[in-house]
Protein backbone atom coordinates (compact mmCIF):
# COMPACT_ATOMS: atom_id res chain seq x y z
CA UNK A 1 0.00 0.00 0.00
CA UNK A 2 1.34 3.41 -0.98
CA UNK A 3 0.86 7.05 0.53
CA UNK A 4 0.91 8.25 -2.43
CA UNK A 5 -2.10 6.76 -4.18
CA UNK A 6 -3.72 6.54 -1.16
CA UNK A 7 -3.42 10.35 -1.38
CA UNK A 8 -4.35 10.45 -4.44
CA UNK A 9 -7.59 8.57 -3.69
CA UNK A 10 -8.23 10.73 -0.68
CA UNK A 11 -8.01 14.02 -3.68
CA UNK A 12 -12.04 14.70 -3.00
CA UNK A 13 -11.49 15.20 0.51
CA UNK A 14 -8.50 17.00 -0.10
CA UNK A 15 -9.99 19.22 -2.14
CA UNK A 16 -12.95 19.91 -0.15
CA UNK A 17 -10.86 20.45 3.19
CA UNK A 18 -8.76 23.23 0.91
CA UNK A 19 -12.29 24.60 -0.73
CA UNK A 20 -13.32 24.90 3.33
CA UNK A 21 -10.85 26.37 3.92
CA UNK A 22 -10.86 29.18 1.86
CA UNK A 23 -14.06 29.54 2.74
CA UNK A 24 -13.41 29.97 6.72
CA UNK A 25 -10.44 32.15 5.60
CA UNK A 26 -12.37 34.34 3.50
CA UNK A 27 -14.95 34.91 6.74
CA UNK A 28 -12.09 35.42 9.34
CA UNK A 29 -10.71 37.76 6.98
CA UNK A 30 -14.03 39.63 6.68
CA UNK A 31 -14.18 39.80 10.23
CA UNK A 32 -11.16 41.85 10.02
CA UNK A 33 -8.98 38.81 12.47
CA UNK A 34 -5.73 39.41 12.30
CA UNK A 35 -3.36 37.25 9.84
CA UNK A 36 -1.74 35.68 12.83
CA UNK A 37 -4.75 34.23 14.10
CA UNK A 38 -5.79 32.94 11.23
CA UNK A 39 -2.65 31.50 10.58
CA UNK A 40 -2.68 29.40 13.89
CA UNK A 41 -6.16 28.45 12.99
CA UNK A 42 -5.08 27.59 9.77
CA UNK A 43 -2.07 25.42 10.83
CA UNK A 44 -4.23 23.71 13.65
CA UNK A 45 -6.97 22.60 10.68
CA UNK A 46 -4.41 21.59 8.56
CA UNK A 47 -2.52 19.41 11.34
CA UNK A 48 -5.80 17.71 12.74
CA UNK A 49 -6.19 17.17 8.83
CA UNK A 50 -3.16 15.08 8.53
CA UNK A 51 -2.96 13.64 12.11
CA UNK A 52 -6.62 12.28 10.68
CA UNK A 53 -4.91 11.39 6.74
CA UNK A 54 -2.03 9.15 8.65
CA UNK A 55 -4.03 7.49 11.24
CA UNK A 56 -6.70 6.57 8.31
CA UNK A 57 -3.49 5.28 6.40
CA UNK A 58 -1.78 3.44 8.89
CA UNK A 59 -4.61 1.52 10.09
CA UNK A 60 -5.29 0.72 6.25
CA UNK A 61 -1.98 -0.46 5.86
CA UNK A 62 -1.05 -2.88 8.49
CA UNK A 63 -4.37 -4.78 7.12
CA UNK A 64 -3.99 -4.91 3.80
CA UNK A 65 -0.46 -4.86 3.57
CA UNK A 66 -0.43 -7.90 6.26
CA UNK A 67 -2.85 -9.55 3.53
CA UNK A 68 -1.03 -8.75 0.41
CA UNK A 69 2.22 -10.64 2.16
CA UNK A 70 0.61 -13.65 3.13
CA UNK A 71 -1.37 -13.68 -0.17
CA UNK A 72 2.28 -13.37 -2.52
CA UNK A 73 3.78 -16.24 0.46
CA UNK A 74 0.79 -18.97 0.61
CA UNK A 75 1.14 -21.51 -2.21
CA UNK A 76 -2.44 -22.45 -2.38
CA UNK A 77 -3.78 -18.18 -1.80
CA UNK A 78 -7.17 -19.52 -1.03
CA UNK A 79 -6.17 -19.98 2.01
CA UNK A 80 -5.56 -15.58 2.70
CA UNK A 81 -9.09 -15.69 4.61
CA UNK A 82 -8.00 -18.30 7.48
CA UNK A 83 -4.62 -16.30 7.56
CA UNK A 84 -6.58 -12.75 8.19
CA UNK A 85 -7.53 -11.38 11.24
CA UNK A 86 -10.07 -9.37 11.83
CA UNK A 87 -9.11 -5.44 11.40
CA UNK A 88 -10.17 -3.14 13.66
CA UNK A 89 -12.38 -1.03 10.92
CA UNK A 90 -15.59 -0.77 10.10
CA UNK A 91 -14.88 -0.65 5.78
CA UNK A 92 -12.25 -3.58 6.76
CA UNK A 93 -14.78 -5.65 8.49
CA UNK A 94 -16.96 -5.55 6.08
CA UNK A 95 -14.30 -6.34 3.62
CA UNK A 96 -13.12 -9.60 6.09
CA UNK A 97 -16.85 -10.64 6.17
CA UNK A 98 -17.24 -10.54 2.56
CA UNK A 99 -13.93 -12.43 2.03
CA UNK A 100 -14.72 -15.01 4.44
CA UNK A 101 -18.39 -15.50 2.91
CA UNK A 102 -17.20 -15.65 -0.61
CA UNK A 103 -14.33 -18.17 0.62
CA UNK A 104 -16.90 -20.41 2.37
CA UNK A 105 -19.06 -20.51 -0.94
CA UNK A 106 -15.78 -21.58 -3.09
CA UNK A 107 -15.26 -24.16 -0.23
CA UNK A 108 -18.72 -25.77 -0.33
CA UNK A 109 -18.79 -25.45 -4.20
CA UNK A 110 -15.70 -27.32 -4.52
CA UNK A 111 -16.48 -29.92 -1.89
CA UNK A 112 -19.73 -30.62 -4.16
CA UNK A 113 -17.60 -31.13 -7.34
CA UNK A 114 -15.02 -33.34 -5.54
CA UNK A 115 -17.82 -35.43 -3.82
CA UNK A 116 -19.61 -35.97 -7.73
CA UNK A 117 -16.16 -36.85 -8.88
CA UNK A 118 -15.65 -39.19 -6.65
CA UNK A 119 -19.23 -40.48 -7.29
CA UNK A 120 -18.33 -40.61 -10.73
CA UNK A 121 -15.32 -42.58 -10.15
CA UNK A 122 -17.27 -45.56 -7.53
CA UNK A 123 -20.14 -45.47 -10.31
CA UNK A 124 -16.55 -46.05 -13.11
CA UNK A 125 -15.37 -49.00 -10.56
CA UNK A 126 -18.50 -50.45 -10.09
CA UNK A 127 -19.08 -50.64 -14.05
CA UNK A 128 -16.13 -52.10 -14.55
CA UNK A 129 -17.28 -54.89 -12.27
CA UNK A 130 -20.04 -55.58 -14.07
CA UNK A 131 -18.51 -55.23 -17.35
CA UNK A 132 -16.24 -57.97 -16.62
CA UNK A 133 -18.48 -60.39 -16.06
CA UNK A 134 -19.93 -60.86 -19.61
CA UNK A 135 -16.08 -60.69 -20.84
CA UNK A 136 -14.84 -62.92 -18.43
CA UNK A 137 -17.54 -65.21 -19.16
CA UNK A 138 -17.02 -64.78 -22.82
CA UNK A 139 -13.66 -65.36 -22.66
CA UNK A 140 -14.28 -69.00 -20.86
CA UNK A 141 -17.07 -69.52 -23.47
CA UNK A 142 -14.39 -69.29 -26.42
CA UNK A 143 -12.23 -71.57 -24.71
CA UNK A 144 -15.27 -74.54 -23.64
CA UNK A 145 -15.89 -74.23 -27.38
CA UNK A 146 -13.16 -75.95 -29.72
CA UNK A 147 -14.25 -74.54 -32.87
CA UNK A 148 -14.34 -71.05 -31.96
CA UNK A 149 -11.12 -69.76 -32.78
CA UNK A 150 -8.35 -67.34 -31.41
CA UNK A 151 -9.39 -63.99 -33.36
CA UNK A 152 -12.54 -64.17 -31.01
CA UNK A 153 -10.48 -63.91 -27.73
CA UNK A 154 -8.03 -61.36 -29.42
CA UNK A 155 -11.14 -58.90 -29.16
CA UNK A 156 -12.09 -59.86 -25.87
CA UNK A 157 -8.66 -58.91 -25.12
CA UNK A 158 -8.77 -55.74 -26.39
CA UNK A 159 -12.54 -55.29 -24.87
CA UNK A 160 -10.77 -55.95 -22.02
CA UNK A 161 -7.86 -53.72 -22.37
CA UNK A 162 -10.06 -50.48 -22.74
CA UNK A 163 -12.24 -51.69 -19.94
CA UNK A 164 -8.85 -51.11 -17.87
CA UNK A 165 -7.66 -48.34 -19.39
CA UNK A 166 -11.24 -46.14 -18.43
CA UNK A 167 -10.90 -47.48 -14.92
CA UNK A 168 -7.19 -46.30 -14.40
CA UNK A 169 -7.90 -43.43 -15.87
CA UNK A 170 -10.63 -42.56 -13.25
CA UNK A 171 -8.30 -43.88 -10.51
CA UNK A 172 -5.15 -41.32 -11.98
CA UNK A 173 -7.77 -38.04 -11.93
CA UNK A 174 -9.17 -38.70 -8.68
CA UNK A 175 -8.41 -37.02 -5.57
CA UNK A 176 -9.05 -40.38 -3.46
CA UNK A 177 -5.77 -42.15 -3.32
CA UNK A 178 -6.77 -45.58 -3.33
CA UNK A 179 -3.85 -47.29 -3.62
CA UNK A 180 -1.54 -49.82 -1.17
CA UNK A 181 2.43 -49.83 -1.11
CA UNK A 182 4.06 -52.76 -0.80
CA UNK A 183 6.89 -54.54 -1.72
CA UNK A 184 6.45 -56.07 -5.32
CA UNK A 185 8.92 -58.44 -6.98
CA UNK A 186 9.31 -56.74 -10.27
CA UNK A 187 9.90 -60.25 -11.68
CA UNK A 188 6.67 -61.49 -10.63
CA UNK A 189 4.91 -58.49 -11.67
CA UNK A 190 6.55 -58.47 -15.66
CA UNK A 191 5.53 -62.57 -15.62
CA UNK A 192 2.31 -61.41 -15.25
CA UNK A 193 2.00 -59.21 -17.55
CA UNK A 194 4.63 -60.99 -20.60
CA UNK A 195 1.74 -64.30 -19.65
CA UNK A 196 -1.27 -62.19 -20.12
CA UNK A 197 -0.19 -60.51 -23.35
CA UNK A 198 1.84 -63.96 -24.62
CA UNK A 199 -0.05 -64.69 -27.73
CA UNK A 200 -0.24 -61.42 -29.08
CA UNK A 201 3.83 -61.14 -28.40
CA UNK A 202 4.79 -64.68 -29.90
CA UNK A 203 2.41 -63.82 -32.95
CA UNK A 204 4.83 -60.53 -33.57
CA UNK A 205 7.75 -63.04 -32.58
CA UNK A 206 8.98 -60.34 -30.49
CA UNK A 207 12.06 -61.77 -28.40
CA UNK A 208 12.06 -60.69 -25.02
CA UNK A 209 15.21 -60.21 -22.90
CA UNK A 210 15.41 -59.91 -19.35
CA UNK A 211 18.04 -58.59 -16.92
CA UNK A 212 18.54 -58.14 -13.14
CA UNK A 213 14.66 -58.23 -12.63
CA UNK A 214 15.13 -60.12 -9.61
CA UNK A 215 14.31 -56.71 -7.09
CA UNK A 216 11.68 -55.81 -5.14
CA UNK A 217 10.25 -52.00 -5.22
CA UNK A 218 8.05 -50.41 -2.99
CA UNK A 219 4.80 -49.99 -5.26
CA UNK A 220 1.08 -50.98 -5.91
CA UNK A 221 1.62 -54.06 -7.66
CA UNK A 222 -1.66 -53.20 -9.66
CA UNK A 223 -0.75 -50.17 -10.66
CA UNK A 224 2.52 -50.98 -11.72
CA UNK A 225 1.11 -54.20 -13.64
CA UNK A 226 -1.39 -51.59 -15.82
CA UNK A 227 1.77 -49.07 -15.83
CA UNK A 228 4.29 -52.13 -17.34
CA UNK A 229 1.53 -53.56 -19.27
CA UNK A 230 0.51 -49.78 -21.13
CA UNK A 231 4.13 -49.29 -21.89
CA UNK A 232 4.74 -53.13 -23.56
CA UNK A 233 1.17 -52.29 -25.58
CA UNK A 234 2.59 -49.05 -26.76
CA UNK A 235 6.47 -51.13 -27.78
CA UNK A 236 4.29 -53.49 -29.82
CA UNK A 237 2.43 -50.32 -31.18
CA UNK A 238 5.13 -48.79 -33.03
CA UNK A 239 7.63 -51.92 -33.90
CA UNK A 240 10.08 -51.51 -36.88
CA UNK A 241 8.97 -52.74 -39.86
CA UNK A 242 12.80 -53.19 -40.65
CA UNK A 243 14.47 -55.86 -37.82
CA UNK A 244 13.26 -57.95 -35.94
CA UNK A 245 11.22 -57.05 -32.61
CA UNK A 246 12.45 -56.95 -29.62
CA UNK A 247 11.47 -55.84 -25.84
CA UNK A 248 14.52 -55.76 -22.94
CA UNK A 249 13.37 -55.05 -19.83
CA UNK A 250 16.25 -54.52 -16.85
CA UNK A 251 17.10 -52.78 -14.20
CA UNK A 252 19.57 -49.93 -12.73
CA UNK A 253 20.36 -50.18 -9.42
CA UNK A 254 21.73 -46.80 -7.30
CA UNK A 255 21.71 -45.75 -3.78
CA UNK A 256 18.69 -44.19 -3.32
CA UNK A 257 16.32 -45.64 -6.11
CA UNK A 258 16.06 -48.38 -8.46
CA UNK A 259 14.98 -47.93 -12.29
CA UNK A 260 13.60 -50.35 -14.45
CA UNK A 261 13.67 -49.88 -17.93
CA UNK A 262 11.38 -51.62 -20.77
CA UNK A 263 13.52 -50.62 -24.03
CA UNK A 264 11.86 -51.30 -27.82
CA UNK A 265 14.07 -51.30 -30.99
CA UNK A 266 11.31 -50.04 -32.44
CA UNK A 267 10.41 -46.63 -34.47
CA UNK A 268 11.58 -44.21 -31.92
CA UNK A 269 10.45 -40.45 -31.28
CA UNK A 270 11.45 -37.70 -33.18
CA UNK A 271 13.27 -35.07 -30.82
CA UNK A 272 10.67 -32.48 -30.99
CA UNK A 273 7.87 -35.18 -29.90
CA UNK A 274 9.62 -36.85 -27.09
CA UNK A 275 9.30 -33.73 -24.57
CA UNK A 276 5.32 -33.26 -24.61
CA UNK A 277 4.86 -37.56 -24.96
CA UNK A 278 3.33 -37.02 -21.72
CA UNK A 279 1.00 -34.80 -21.69
CA UNK A 280 -2.93 -35.03 -22.29
CA UNK A 281 -4.51 -35.98 -25.46
CA UNK A 282 -0.59 -35.82 -27.12
CA UNK A 283 -0.20 -37.85 -30.25
CA UNK A 284 2.59 -36.54 -31.98
CA UNK A 285 3.82 -37.48 -35.37
CA UNK A 286 3.82 -41.62 -35.03
CA UNK A 287 0.09 -41.35 -33.37
CA UNK A 288 -0.87 -39.82 -37.19
CA UNK A 289 1.51 -41.56 -39.27
CA UNK A 290 1.39 -45.14 -37.58
CA UNK A 291 -0.91 -46.80 -35.37
CA UNK A 292 -4.18 -44.44 -33.92
CA UNK A 293 -3.34 -43.50 -30.98
CA UNK A 294 -5.72 -41.54 -28.51
CA UNK A 295 -2.65 -39.66 -26.06
CA UNK A 296 -3.65 -40.53 -23.11
CA UNK A 297 -2.04 -43.79 -22.52
CA UNK A 298 1.16 -42.09 -21.53
CA UNK A 299 -0.77 -38.96 -19.49
CA UNK A 300 -2.47 -41.76 -17.71
CA UNK A 301 1.28 -43.20 -16.93
CA UNK A 302 2.85 -40.15 -15.67
CA UNK A 303 0.00 -39.37 -13.39
CA UNK A 304 -0.61 -42.61 -11.93
CA UNK A 305 3.45 -42.72 -11.36
CA UNK A 306 3.11 -39.09 -9.91
CA UNK A 307 0.71 -40.17 -7.33
CA UNK A 308 2.88 -43.02 -5.90
CA UNK A 309 6.09 -40.96 -6.40
CA UNK A 310 8.05 -42.91 -9.02
CA UNK A 311 9.55 -40.83 -11.59
CA UNK A 312 9.12 -41.63 -14.99
CA UNK A 313 10.95 -40.32 -18.25
CA UNK A 314 11.69 -41.65 -21.76
CA UNK A 315 14.53 -41.31 -23.48
CA UNK A 316 14.27 -42.15 -27.82
CA UNK A 317 16.44 -41.87 -31.07
CA UNK A 318 13.96 -41.86 -33.86
CA UNK A 319 14.00 -45.21 -35.93
CA UNK A 320 16.51 -47.22 -33.21
CA UNK A 321 14.58 -47.32 -29.84
CA UNK A 322 12.27 -45.82 -27.23
CA UNK A 323 13.64 -46.30 -23.87
CA UNK A 324 10.78 -46.00 -20.75
CA UNK A 325 12.34 -45.45 -17.42
CA UNK A 326 10.49 -45.51 -13.95
CA UNK A 327 12.64 -44.76 -10.86
CA UNK A 328 11.31 -46.55 -7.49
CA UNK A 329 12.75 -44.57 -4.43
CA UNK A 330 14.16 -46.86 -1.91
CA UNK A 331 12.95 -45.89 1.87
CA UNK A 332 13.90 -48.52 4.22
CA UNK A 333 11.98 -47.47 6.83
CA UNK A 334 8.76 -48.06 4.73
CA UNK A 335 9.83 -51.70 4.37
CA UNK A 336 10.37 -51.97 7.93
CA UNK B 1 -9.88 -86.86 -9.52
CA UNK B 2 -9.81 -83.66 -7.67
CA UNK B 3 -12.99 -82.20 -6.70
CA UNK B 4 -13.35 -78.33 -7.19
CA UNK B 5 -16.51 -76.24 -5.81
CA UNK B 6 -17.07 -73.18 -7.51
CA UNK B 7 -18.54 -69.98 -5.44
CA UNK B 8 -19.91 -67.58 -7.90
CA UNK B 9 -23.08 -66.01 -8.07
CA UNK B 10 -23.08 -64.77 -12.25
CA UNK B 11 -24.78 -68.09 -13.59
CA UNK B 12 -23.03 -68.19 -16.87
CA UNK B 13 -19.75 -67.73 -15.32
CA UNK B 14 -20.76 -70.16 -13.18
CA UNK B 15 -21.91 -72.96 -15.90
CA UNK B 16 -18.67 -72.11 -18.05
CA UNK B 17 -16.48 -72.33 -15.07
CA UNK B 18 -17.69 -76.07 -14.49
CA UNK B 19 -17.65 -76.93 -18.14
CA UNK B 20 -14.10 -75.90 -18.64
CA UNK B 21 -13.02 -77.86 -15.42
CA UNK B 22 -14.82 -80.75 -16.54
CA UNK B 23 -13.09 -80.96 -19.80
CA UNK B 24 -9.97 -80.23 -17.79
CA UNK B 25 -10.62 -83.46 -15.68
CA UNK B 26 -11.50 -81.98 -12.89
CA UNK B 27 -15.11 -82.89 -10.75
CA UNK B 28 -17.38 -80.04 -9.69
CA UNK B 29 -19.77 -78.67 -7.88
CA UNK B 30 -21.44 -74.97 -7.59
CA UNK B 31 -23.01 -73.12 -4.53
CA UNK B 32 -26.43 -72.10 -5.77
CA UNK B 33 -28.02 -71.35 -2.21
CA UNK B 34 -26.08 -68.11 -1.23
CA UNK B 35 -28.05 -68.01 2.23
CA UNK B 36 -25.80 -71.15 3.31
CA UNK B 37 -22.73 -70.88 1.86
CA UNK B 38 -20.31 -71.57 4.66
CA UNK B 39 -22.35 -74.87 5.58
CA UNK B 40 -22.50 -75.98 1.82
CA UNK B 41 -18.95 -75.61 1.19
CA UNK B 42 -18.00 -77.57 4.39
CA UNK B 43 -20.56 -80.35 4.04
CA UNK B 44 -19.70 -80.72 -0.04
CA UNK B 45 -15.67 -82.21 0.80
CA UNK B 46 -14.16 -80.74 -1.87
CA UNK B 47 -10.52 -80.17 -2.84
CA UNK B 48 -10.07 -76.61 -3.60
CA UNK B 49 -13.06 -73.99 -3.80
CA UNK B 50 -12.85 -70.80 -6.02
CA UNK B 51 -14.15 -68.31 -4.38
CA UNK B 52 -15.66 -65.06 -6.09
CA UNK B 53 -15.75 -61.84 -3.64
CA UNK B 54 -18.62 -60.33 -4.52
CA UNK B 55 -21.10 -62.56 -3.50
CA UNK B 56 -24.57 -62.07 -2.37
CA UNK B 57 -25.15 -62.21 1.63
CA UNK B 58 -21.88 -62.69 2.75
CA UNK B 59 -18.57 -60.92 1.47
CA UNK B 60 -16.23 -63.51 -0.12
CA UNK B 61 -13.49 -62.35 1.88
CA UNK B 62 -15.47 -62.91 5.18
CA UNK B 63 -17.04 -66.17 4.17
CA UNK B 64 -12.94 -67.23 3.18
CA UNK B 65 -11.75 -66.14 7.01
CA UNK B 66 -15.11 -68.26 7.98
CA UNK B 67 -14.25 -71.30 6.18
CA UNK B 68 -10.67 -70.87 7.64
CA UNK B 69 -11.71 -71.50 11.19
CA UNK B 70 -12.48 -74.51 9.78
CA UNK B 71 -10.57 -75.71 7.46
CA UNK B 72 -7.19 -75.49 5.64
CA UNK B 73 -8.52 -76.46 2.49
CA UNK B 74 -6.99 -75.09 -0.61
CA UNK B 75 -9.02 -71.55 -1.90
CA UNK B 76 -8.11 -69.42 -5.27
CA UNK B 77 -10.35 -66.02 -4.93
CA UNK B 78 -11.57 -65.00 -8.27
CA UNK B 79 -12.99 -61.91 -8.42
CA UNK B 80 -13.05 -59.17 -11.05
CA UNK B 81 -11.83 -56.37 -8.13
CA UNK B 82 -8.37 -54.76 -9.42
CA UNK B 83 -7.09 -53.15 -6.24
CA UNK B 84 -4.37 -54.17 -4.47
CA UNK B 85 -6.23 -53.79 -0.93
CA UNK B 86 -8.71 -56.42 -1.83
CA UNK B 87 -5.64 -59.39 -2.48
CA UNK B 88 -3.58 -58.32 0.36
CA UNK B 89 -6.87 -58.62 2.43
CA UNK B 90 -7.56 -62.05 0.52
CA UNK B 91 -4.15 -63.73 1.19
CA UNK B 92 -4.05 -62.41 4.68
CA UNK B 93 -7.47 -64.73 5.27
CA UNK B 94 -5.88 -67.21 3.85
CA UNK B 95 -6.40 -67.74 -0.04
CA UNK B 96 -3.69 -69.52 -1.85
CA UNK B 97 -3.84 -67.85 -4.84
CA UNK B 98 -6.02 -64.55 -6.05
CA UNK B 99 -6.92 -64.49 -9.52
CA UNK B 100 -8.73 -61.13 -11.30
CA UNK B 101 -11.37 -61.55 -14.12
CA UNK B 102 -11.33 -62.08 -16.53
CA UNK B 103 -8.76 -64.55 -16.50
CA UNK B 104 -7.02 -66.36 -19.46
CA UNK B 105 -8.43 -70.12 -18.67
CA UNK B 106 -5.26 -71.57 -19.43
CA UNK B 107 -3.47 -70.03 -16.50
CA UNK B 108 -6.33 -70.30 -14.18
CA UNK B 109 -6.19 -74.34 -15.33
CA UNK B 110 -2.42 -73.95 -14.37
CA UNK B 111 -2.81 -72.05 -10.94
CA UNK B 112 -5.33 -74.58 -9.96
CA UNK B 113 -3.04 -77.71 -10.69
CA UNK B 114 0.02 -75.77 -8.86
CA UNK B 115 -2.41 -74.71 -5.82
CA UNK B 116 -3.47 -78.81 -5.88
CA UNK B 117 0.36 -80.05 -6.50
CA UNK B 118 1.20 -77.82 -3.17
CA UNK B 119 -1.32 -79.07 -0.97
CA UNK B 120 -1.19 -82.76 -1.43
CA UNK B 121 2.71 -83.06 -1.86
CA UNK B 122 2.13 -86.63 -2.45
CA UNK B 123 1.00 -86.05 -5.79
CA UNK B 124 4.08 -84.54 -7.46
CA UNK B 125 5.45 -87.53 -9.60
CA UNK B 126 8.96 -88.22 -9.32
CA UNK B 127 9.68 -90.93 -10.90
CA UNK B 128 9.31 -91.96 -15.55
CA UNK B 129 9.34 -95.69 -15.56
CA UNK B 130 13.05 -96.53 -13.98
CA UNK B 131 14.36 -92.79 -14.01
CA UNK B 132 14.04 -90.97 -10.70
CA UNK B 133 13.36 -87.30 -11.50
CA UNK B 134 15.18 -84.73 -9.29
CA UNK B 135 13.81 -81.23 -9.76
CA UNK B 136 15.53 -79.55 -7.64
CA UNK B 137 18.77 -80.82 -9.08
CA UNK B 138 17.32 -80.42 -12.63
CA UNK B 139 18.08 -84.01 -13.42
CA UNK B 140 17.19 -87.37 -14.71
CA UNK B 141 18.93 -90.42 -13.45
CA UNK B 142 18.32 -94.38 -13.81
CA UNK B 143 20.72 -95.31 -11.07
CA UNK B 144 23.93 -95.77 -13.33
CA UNK B 145 24.24 -92.41 -15.38
CA UNK B 146 22.94 -89.30 -14.70
CA UNK B 147 21.47 -86.42 -16.99
CA UNK B 148 21.61 -83.01 -16.48
CA UNK B 149 18.13 -80.65 -17.64
CA UNK B 150 17.92 -77.39 -18.46
CA UNK B 151 15.51 -75.25 -16.68
CA UNK B 152 13.57 -75.51 -19.84
CA UNK B 153 13.45 -79.02 -20.88
CA UNK B 154 12.48 -79.51 -16.60
CA UNK B 155 9.64 -77.43 -16.78
CA UNK B 156 8.91 -79.09 -19.99
CA UNK B 157 9.06 -83.16 -18.52
CA UNK B 158 7.78 -81.99 -15.56
CA UNK B 159 4.40 -80.81 -17.25
CA UNK B 160 4.35 -83.85 -19.89
CA UNK B 161 5.13 -85.97 -16.88
CA UNK B 162 2.17 -84.96 -14.55
CA UNK B 163 -0.23 -85.65 -17.63
CA UNK B 164 1.69 -88.70 -18.56
CA UNK B 165 -0.56 -90.32 -21.18
CA UNK B 166 -2.60 -87.51 -21.91
CA UNK B 167 -2.14 -84.71 -24.68
CA UNK B 168 -0.46 -81.58 -23.61
CA UNK B 169 -0.91 -78.69 -25.88
CA UNK B 170 1.94 -76.23 -27.21
CA UNK B 171 0.13 -73.55 -25.90
CA UNK B 172 -0.07 -74.96 -22.42
CA UNK B 173 3.60 -75.74 -22.30
CA UNK B 174 4.43 -72.19 -23.73
CA UNK B 175 1.99 -71.05 -20.99
CA UNK B 176 3.40 -72.54 -18.42
CA UNK B 177 6.84 -71.90 -19.71
CA UNK B 178 6.54 -68.26 -19.51
CA UNK B 179 4.81 -68.67 -16.13
CA UNK B 180 7.99 -69.67 -15.15
CA UNK B 181 9.72 -66.30 -16.26
CA UNK B 182 11.16 -68.14 -19.73
CA UNK B 183 10.17 -66.12 -22.15
CA UNK B 184 10.70 -68.36 -25.70
CA UNK B 185 9.20 -68.41 -28.84
CA UNK B 186 7.74 -71.67 -30.69
CA UNK B 187 10.80 -72.13 -32.50
CA UNK B 188 12.64 -72.54 -29.35
CA UNK B 189 9.85 -75.07 -27.63
CA UNK B 190 10.67 -77.25 -30.71
CA UNK B 191 14.25 -77.17 -30.62
CA UNK B 192 13.37 -77.75 -26.49
CA UNK B 193 11.34 -80.41 -26.92
CA UNK B 194 13.63 -82.20 -29.56
CA UNK B 195 16.94 -81.91 -27.30
CA UNK B 196 14.75 -83.22 -24.21
CA UNK B 197 13.64 -86.50 -26.45
CA UNK B 198 17.67 -87.14 -27.14
CA UNK B 199 17.84 -86.99 -23.83
CA UNK B 200 15.67 -89.59 -23.23
CA UNK B 201 16.74 -91.44 -25.94
CA UNK B 202 20.67 -91.96 -24.68
CA UNK B 203 18.56 -93.63 -22.00
CA UNK B 204 16.77 -96.14 -24.11
CA UNK B 205 13.44 -94.55 -24.04
CA UNK B 206 12.99 -93.49 -27.74
CA UNK B 207 9.43 -91.83 -28.71
CA UNK B 208 8.93 -91.45 -25.27
CA UNK B 209 7.20 -88.02 -26.12
CA UNK B 210 5.31 -88.32 -29.28
CA UNK B 211 3.70 -85.56 -31.44
CA UNK B 212 -0.15 -85.49 -31.90
CA UNK B 213 -0.44 -83.09 -34.93
CA UNK B 214 -2.28 -79.80 -34.82
CA UNK B 215 -3.27 -80.92 -30.83
CA UNK B 216 0.40 -81.47 -28.64
CA UNK B 217 2.56 -83.66 -27.20
CA UNK B 218 2.06 -86.82 -25.07
CA UNK B 219 4.23 -88.80 -22.73
CA UNK B 220 4.14 -92.62 -23.17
Amino acid sequence: MKFSKFLADKAVTIIISMVTWLIIWDFLSAFHIKSGQIFIIGFVYFLSGLINMLWEYFRRYRFYNDMIFDCDNLEKKYLLSSMTENPDFYEGQLFYEILCETNKSMCDSVAEYRKSSEEFQEYIELWVHEIKLPVASLLLMCHNNPDIDGKYNEQLRRIDDCIENVMYYARSENVKKDYLIKEVSLKRTFSKIALKNREELQQRNVTIKTKNLDVSVMTDSKWLEYIMGQIIANSMKYFSANREPEISIYTTDFTEKTTLHIRDNGIGISASDLPYIFEKSYTGNNGRTHAKSTGMGLYIIKNLCDSLGHDVKADSVQGEFTDISISFGKNNFIKM
Amino acid sequence: MNKIYIVEDDRSIRTELAELLNNAGYETECLTDFSNSLKNILESESDLILLDINIPFINGEMLLRNIRKKTDIPVIMVTSRTSETDEVLSMSYGADDYITKPYNPTILLLRISAVLKRACKDNIKTSYRNLQVNSAKGSLSDGNTEIILTKNEMIIFQLLLDRQGQIVSRNDLMTTLWDNEEYINDNALTVNISRLRTKLSDFGYENAIETRKKQGYILI
